[in-house]
């Protein structure tokens, strides 16, 4: 290692650092912040939200598995009418943000909805989604394609020749399921459910709306109730702690398991009669539930208010959630680029690049009081004012979706051997010069998906946005908001779905990507 | 060590980056706003006043609490004059916290009555608006509904709606019931509440009246401008709750209705302060303070200037004259009551 290669490192964990340190200020706050009410919240608050966040956990990740799993078991293994379709279909809730999904599924079953109604008048029964678990099936049914996606990744990819093989032995269908598809899509389905609880726990528009009481709810009472930001931080430390253990879990699911890479696509059975028929209405209703019916919910509401709309307002908003994801976008790849870099250098990953990735489960708006600690500090020291511009706000969607941009790019990586380095080293590159013209034209899928994935996230997010954002600077979701707070659901149905058309394209091309792979 | 297919890309992003945002400063007078308020009549008064004086109105929408930690990072470099929120509670921790400074002015003075500003100048209400009952007139009488605790008797078992505790409409109306009468009855009356509740607390204002409309309870705790706009929306979905809802202002121990307000201050650092206080005694014109009367259905400060018509249809409002700061400083001790009384 020469003295220019060590320097390099320095400041790569520099950046790494830098990312941290927002939530830095976070993690340290009972150092530096007092909490005046601090007995109120671990006796009173603490308990009854930290018990309802894990039943909101526990319930919407079984239900998010057993909708991803089963739809990409049934997608990938048979064939039966629409089949093509379905495959990329299930992937479009995640275009949806939770808080619209939540709202809007209120709107048609909540206890006042329009389907509430007419099944109220015609039965005497009175249906009702708001509730926990209610709740917990809204955020299913948007979650589940982040297990949808990379099960029928690990279906159609790794596991033909076990199939093949249980298949042969005359194994049946469910048989199959459990016994070979199951155990050898373990990792798959962990890391999708760790992404479904990060955004379970993550949620703070739908929990407050269906009156859930979860520690990110607790986190704003002790915030904007009791008025003590040190025990919101504090709050937030114990909700980064039950993340740990959810990613440690993760982790132990996915050593324990070898991966697969058979090439060999897998032989999809032909389904007939009412079998073919019954596959065919499971994904259709899943496909109605998590994205037609809301989304015509959406466009109904839109319709009704689209004389008195200001298309004028929505124009530059939409400009600017544009911009401001895009920049995003690009700054998150530049630094997961770099840190890729680092891990593929220092062959073990390193601690510091690792912790980077806590930033996604992080409250946006608790990244935004670490974020403008450091920025006033910043301020009061430099005097160069940081608040309110764009760069702050890139900056701190980098710190919180950065985990997006990192993953594909680490989990490529993972699949390039060694020796391609090593010959490219021999050949006497540097290990820049290795990285970018041998490591980095080969991750081109995982870059593309990186940017994505970020600029999806940026156009859905609010909190930061909200706070951060300089004067006179809508965005779709900040749009979104303004309506929703006064009340007016259907007059933000509109920029709500100009949201979700943003969001449908990196969704769509996303799904393209995968499929790129053998299937 | 960046390759130079990227070098061009930085060169690109790096000061738009940097130098968004800070637009180039240019001759036009401004006045930098920090606002909770987002409503469609707030612009348009914005709108007029810049066609009035000539000063353009910047604006950053966002939650109170956020906009007070905001203020808080920023320090003496913040570039707000004017905090606006929609909570007396909140104007009062930004005057404690030292985020807002004594203005002393007549015009403001003579046009906002005494118990809606700040004794000391830091902050002014420029609307208020009344947390009552609306019901369904089909099930209940008025005289039912005279005072807050009548809503605790066993007459409700099972009525009431009303939204999470989480909000700070309920915070706020138990805050007051503590500075008048301590909080062991505030905890009495949370339980009473708790206890004749329809459902678990969910939804909005507007969720609440719109259970009455079902039949899923008769009486709600709501906020009289959703009231005003439920009535005049021409929403089919709202018709069940607007044919069947009326609206009583229940008295609280014989200080009248509980109000809070949506007021301003100006900024501890403001660079632009006269611009500022020319913006609050703009909000407190006949003009605008018709405009949030009849555009928003809030109740005007200004004495003289008539509620909406929708409002008046309601009854008669006698508010709570109750010094409005105490409703910052109780609003702690209310969060732990509604926790004390289980009300979700």
């Amino acid at each position: 290692m020469n003295a220019r290669v060590r320097l390099s490192s320095v400041w790569i964990g520099a950046l790494a650092l830098f990312l941290l340190l927002p939530i830095g200020v976070v993690i340290t706050s009972p150092f530096h912040s007092s909490a005046p009410e601090w007995n109120h919240v671990a006796h009173s608050i603490l308990p009854t939200h930290l018990l309802e966040t894990i039943e909101l956990l526990l319930l919407a990740v079984s239900m998010a598995v057993v909708f991803g799993v089963s739809a990409a078991w049934i997608v990938s293994s048979f064939d039966f009418p629409l089949r093509g379709y379905f495959r990329w279909a299930l992937v479009l809730p995640l275009a949806l943000p939770t808080y619209i999904s939540a709202i809007t599924f209120a709107g048609l079953i909540g206890p006042t909805g329009s389907i509430s109604e007419v099944v109220y008048s015609s039965t005497g029964l009175r249906i009702d989604i708001m509730s926990l678990p209610g709740l917990a099936l809204v955020l299913a049914l948007v979650l589940f394609p982040y297990v949808y996606l990379p099960v029928r990744v690990a279906f159609s990819a790794g596991m033909s020749p076990h199939l093949d093989a249980a298949r042969m032995l005359g194994g049946g269908g469910i048989r199959r399921f459990f016994r070979v598809a199951m155990p050898l899509a373990r990792p798959a389905i962990a890391g999708g459910a760790l992404l479904v609880a990060m955004e379970t726990l993550n949620d703070y528009g739908a929990v407050k709306y269906y009156g859930v009481r979860t520690l990110t709810a607790g986190i704003f009472r002790s915030w904007g109730g009791l008025y003590d930001v040190g025990s919101a931080l504090r709050l937030s430390g114990i909700l980064l702690l039950l993340v740990v253990v959810l990613i440690t879990a993760e982790r132990s699911v996915r050593r324990r398991a070898g991966q697969e890479a058979s090439h060999r696509p897998v032989v999809r059975v032909r389904l007939l009669g009412w079998r073919s028929l019954a596959a065919c209405t499971g994904c259709l209703l899943l496909f109605v539930f998590a994205f037609a019916l809301p989304i015509g919910s959406l466009l109904i509401d839109a319709e009704r208010t689209i004389e008195n709309a200001r298309f004028a307002q929505f124009l530059p908003a939409l400009g600017n959630t544009l911009f401001v994801g895009i920049m995003a976008a690009t700054v998150t790849l530049v630094i997961a680029v770099l840190l890729a870099f680092a891990e593929r250098r220092s062959k073990e990953r390193s601690r510091l690049t690792r912790w980077t990735s806590i930033g996604y489960v992080v409250p946006g708006a608790v990244i935004a009081i670490g974020v403008m600690a450091l920025a006033g500090w910043l301020t009061n020291t430099t005097g160069v004012v940081l608040i309110g511009t764009i760069g702050l706000m890139v900056y701190a969607f980098a710190v919180r979706f950065l985990a997006l941009a990192s993953q594909p790019l680490n989990a490529g990586l993972k699949q390039q051997p060694r020796a391609m380095d090593e010959a490219s080293r021999l050949l006497g590159s540097s290990p820049w010069r290795t990285f970018t013209r041998v490591n980095l034209p080969l991750l081109r899928p995982a870059l593309i998906a990186a940017v994505l994935l970020v600029l999806m996230e940026v156009v859905k997010e609010l909190p930061l946005t909200l706070i951060l954002r300089p004067f006179n600077f809508d965005t779709l979701s900040t749009k979104v908001f303004e309506m929703a707070r006064i009340e007016e659901w259907r007059d933000a149905a509109l920029p709500a779905l100009l949201i979700v058309l943003c969001g449908l394209v990196p969704v769509l091309a996303l799904d393209r990507l995968l499929d790129r792979r053998p299937r | 060590m960046i390759p130079n297919t990227m070098i061009p890309v930085l060169r690109l992003l790096l000061p738009l980056l940097l130098f968004y945002g800070c637009a180039a400063p240019h001759e036009q007078q401004v006045v930098n706003v920090y606002t909770h308020r987002h409503y469609d009549t707030d612009q348009a008064i914005y709108d007029q006043f810049t066609k009035a004086t000539g000063i353009k109105v910047n604006i950053v929408m966002a939650d109170d609490d956020e906009l007070l930690s905001r203020l808080e990072a920023e320090g003496v470099n913040s570039p707000a004059d004017l905090i606006i929120t929609a909570d007396a509670g909140r104007l009062g921790l930004a005057k404690q916290r030292g985020f807002l400074k004594p203005i002393h002015d007549s015009l403001l003075d003579a046009n906002i009555p005494k118990h809606l500003r700040d004794p000391e100048g830091n902050w002014f209400g420029f609307t208020m608006r009344a947390r009552v009952f609306a019901y369904d007139k089909n099930k209940v009488k008025p005289e039912e509904l005279m005072t807050y605790n009548a809503l605790c008797s066993p007459r409700f078992k099972g009525q009431v709606l009303v939204r999470p505790s989480e909000h700070v409409y309920n915070q706020s109306l138990v805050a007051a019931m503590i500075a008048h009468f301590g909080p062991d009855s505030a905890l009495k009356w949370c339980k009473g509440i708790v206890a004749n509740m329809a459902r678990d607390p969910k939804g909005s204002d507007t969720d609440q009246l719109l259970a009455i409309g079902e039949g899923i309870g008769s009486v709600a705790i709501v906020n009289s401008y959703y009231i005003g706009k439920l009535m005049n929306s021409t929403d089919p979905a709202r018709q069940k709750a607007k044919s069947v809802i009326a609206v009583a202002f229940p008295d609280m121990g014989g200080n009248g209705t509980h109000v809070n307000i949506s007021g301003g201050g100006v900024a501890a650092h403001a660079k632009h302060e006269a611009n500022a206080i020319m913006l609050l005694e703009y909000l407190c014109s006949d003009a605008s303070q018709a405009a949030f009367a009849d555009g928003n259905m809030e109740y005007p400060v200004k004495p003289g200037i008539p509620a909406a018509a929708t409002l008046q249809n309601f009854g008669h409002l006698a508010p709570d004259t109750l010094d409005l700061s105490m409703l910052g400083k109780y609003n702690a001790e209310a969060v732990k009551v509604l926790d004390a009384s289980g009300w979700r």
